[in-house]
């Protein structure tokens, strides 16, 4: 069995029993390798559609659970159970829980971190101590606003009032965390939270492939939140300069907040400041500061891009289209055609009511693909993914992501086919596309308008 | 991706059952074992079937049997037309199986495994009806029809499935609005069985309960029943285990008295 993975988490379904017999059978040593080299913040193992367990039961989930979290750091653990299930783990394990335990998916996501720019305001009780400061903590890291409740009854008393929160935790355990660096989007700013001593570790536990497609997608400024950090070492120093490398590439920022350099020495701090990085005492000194946001480049202004089309992403550019063609074709069960080709800056000719998606890749060759679909169309495109009648946006902003990254995992294959070895970034999404056209402004590309059952949608090939 | 049209085209080609398949289901409705294994004995590959599967461990039998009427007589009129009915279904089977990692004996095997635990099931409610009793045959051919429609189209499901859980039942109803269980009723009208096996069958999805109480409620078992077969390890390891979607909240109300008939241990 493979994990489905989305917005940085893997989640493995198993349905029906899970016991002694059946747990290895789930889990063979090919999809154990599969999972630890997937780049995700998390790996769950979803409860929603088992019926029955017993301990030997989640055994291979739990060794597969260790495998990764030796191979990437990530967050492990079970997610969408109810009371019954987490007081059964809780009776298996009692003081060995060394996995985590959300009560649904959508509370473990709040632990990691995705694209979306979306404080939450979360209601949290648990009954030990230091697990609610953990859990608020990590949500806070990631840009959540825990709210704990400290006994029983403040819960009941706080949870009276459930409209007041976007969720209310009471039966999540945080196990082993990731040692992934938080990531949270603020604006247009993407603030990373780093903390104790920065060693070599760094290479795997920052989240490469994000940066990079944030990068690709237009942020310019980049805070390192290192209120927590002790220190850093040279191998860390070394990441940091070639990350300001990276960055000066896209005339990006990358700023520290909170680093006193008290056990690191002064001539680290003097390197970072050569290679461009800019050091502050507090995080409100450039957030809440408009001019300077401006000027690092966080007020969203784009600038020229200078990367152009080459003649290996132009030559390439049929296998582009045939994933785009074959996967809407495939999604809608109708014929997808060509109707011309220019190259050009993206054109949108009426930007109102339509929504876009968006995916890099990177490797032998980089580059991005973004489409612009008019939102009846996209909905139409999507219809596979969410089902029929559904209008709420957020869900078919979420199934074009979704279908963007099946377009970005038959690009890879495709070109792999032609000995081409790419990888593919995260999906993403924009509604409205202000911010796409803003970001994509003077981005020579390919467009290309494509039909399906006489529904017009734009494909533009970038880099 | 599959079209309305290939699956059109699916069930047009299956062939009406055989003339000998036929009378021999005619003679076990007429309660006329030997006729029937009279008849049977005319089809060569129903004769073969017969008699490897119940020379199986799981059915028990001590000595070989070898003669058609001696295991008409050992299954009686409904045992009969259950084993004749998972031939039909076997007909349907491919030579070679490409999106499930099966074969002939694994499929064959879980045909068996569904009908013994069907008939525990039936005789803990105290349920006699032969039509109901034969209803389980139908399940697995939503297996095979699954292998049919998705067999080439192995890579664009997973690339499907890499981002999206969703299972191939769900993919059929979004883009042709008919399900495996509606192939599977047209199937059965095709070879004329009794409308109750559709009937539970379609109930047995856990998406479409009926309005029949008691139909429903035969649904419900066999949707748990199902599930519990494709918790094999053998099975998961086939792909089978998520190929339709499990319904647990249709199942909840009945589980305790399932696990105590089956003899899972808690």
């Amino acid at each position: 069995m493979r994990a489905t993975v989305k917005d940085n988490i893997a989640v493995f379904t198993p349905q029906g029993f899970l016991d002694g017999n059946s747990s290895a059978a789930f889990l063979s040593i090919e999809d154990i390798q599969a999972t630890a080299a997937l780049k995700v913040n998390m790996v769950l193992v979803s409860l929603k559609k088992v019926i029955f367990f017993n301990p030997n039961g989640l055994e291979a989930f739990i060794k597969m659970f260790k495998k990764v979290r030796i191979a990437n750091h990530a967050i492990v653990g079970f997610c969408d159970y109810d009371k019954k299930k987490f007081h059964t783990i809780n009776k298996f394990y009692k003081d060995e829980l060394t996995f985590s335990l959300y009560e649904t998916y959508e509370i473990a996501s709040l632990f990691t971190s995705s694209f979306k720019d979306n404080s939450k305001t979360v209601l949290l009780y648990n009954e030990d101590k230091s697990q609610r400061s953990a859990m608020a903590i990590e949500l806070h890291d990631n840009g959540h606003n825990p709210i704990i409740a400290v006994n029983e009854n403040d819960f009941l008393e706080k949870s009276s009032h459930p409209t007041a929160y976007d969720f209310i935790i009471k039966d999540s355990y945080i196990g082993q965390m990731g040692q992934k660096i938080a990531t949270r989007v603020a604006g247009n700013a993407i603030i990373y939270t780093i903390k104790s001593f920065l060693d070599v570790d760094l290479g795997t536990t920052f989240n490469i492939d994000y940066h990079n497609n944030s990068l690709n997608v237009g942020f310019k400024l980049f805070i390192f939140d290192a209120y927590k950090v002790v220190g850093m070492n040279v191998h860390a120093l070394n990441f940091f300069s070639r990350l300001a490398s990276s960055a000066a590439e896209y005339n990006a920022t990358i700023c520290f907040v909170g680093y006193t350099f008290e056990k690191t020495p002064i001539a680290f701090k003097e390197t970072m400041e050569d290679s461009g990085m800019m050091f502050f005492n507090q995080m409100d000194d450039i957030l809440q500061d408009k001019e300077l946001l401006l000027e690092l480049g966080g007020g969203g202004t784009s600038v020229v891009n200078k990367r152009q089309l080459n003649k290996i992403i132009v030559s390439e550019l049929p296998r582009f289209i045939d994933a785009t063609v074959l996967i809407i074709e495939m999604m809608t069960n109708s014929t997808a055609v060509k109707k011309s080709v220019q190259i050009h800056d993206i054109e949108v000719l009426d930007k109102k009511d339509k929504i876009a998606g968006s995916i890099g890749f990177y490797g032998e060759i980089d580059g991005m693909i973004i489409l612009v679909f008019p939102k009846g169309i996209a909905k139409k495109a999507c219809e596979l993914l969410i089902g029929e009648g559904i209008d709420d946006e957020d869900l078919i902003l979420d199934s074009l992501s979704e279908l963007v990254n099946i377009i970005g995992g038959k690009v890879k294959s495709l070109l792999a086919d032609k000995g081409i070895s790419v990888n593919i970034t995260l999906p993403r999404t924009y509604s409205p596309i202000d911010s796409l056209i803003e970001m994509s402004a003077r981005r020579k590309g390919v467009q290309v308008d494509l039909t399906f059952n006489g529904d017009k949608f734009l494909f533009f090939l970038t880099r | 991706m599959i079209t309305k049209n290939k699956i059109d085209d699916y069930i047009e080609r299956i062939p009406p059952a055989p003339k000998a398949l036929k009378e021999t289901l005619m003679f076990l409705n007429m309660g006329e074992l030997t006729k029937a294994a009279k008849v049977a004995e005319t089809d060569l590959a129903l004769k073969t079937y017969l008699k490897n599967i119940v020379n199986k461990p799981i059915y028990g039998f001590r000595n070989e049997v070898s003669e058609i009427s001696q295991i008409f007589g050992i299954l009686g009129v409904a045992g009969s037309k259950q084993t004749v009915y998972n031939y039909m279904i076997t007909l349907l089977s491919p030579k070679k199986w490409v999106l499930f990692k099966l074969n002939a004996s694994g499929f064959h095997s879980l045909q068996d495994y569904l009908s013994i635990q069907w008939q525990k099931i039936l005789t803990h409610l105290n349920i006699k009806d032969v039509d109901i009793q034969n209803a389980i045959t139908l399940l697995p051919a939503s297996i095979i029809i699954t292998e049919a429609l998705f067999n080439e189209k192995i890579q664009e499901v997973k690339l499907l499935r890499s981002v999206k859980s969703l299972d191939y039942n769900t993919i059929l109803q979004r883009l042709c609005h008919v399900d495996l269980f509606d192939i599977c009723e047209q199937i059965a009208q095709k070879w004329e069985m009794p409308n109750k096996i559709s009937e539970i069958l379609q109930a047995s999805s856990g998406i479409k309960p009926s309005h029949d109480a008691t139909i429903n409620e035969l649904g419900k078992w066999m949707h748990l029943l199902l599930f519990y077969e494709l918790s094999k390890p053998q099975i998961i390891e086939a792909g089978l285990n998520d190929f339709i979607d499990f319904q647990i909240e249709y199942v909840e109300d009945i589980y305790e008295e399932f696990s105590t008939i089956i003899g899972i241990e808690k």
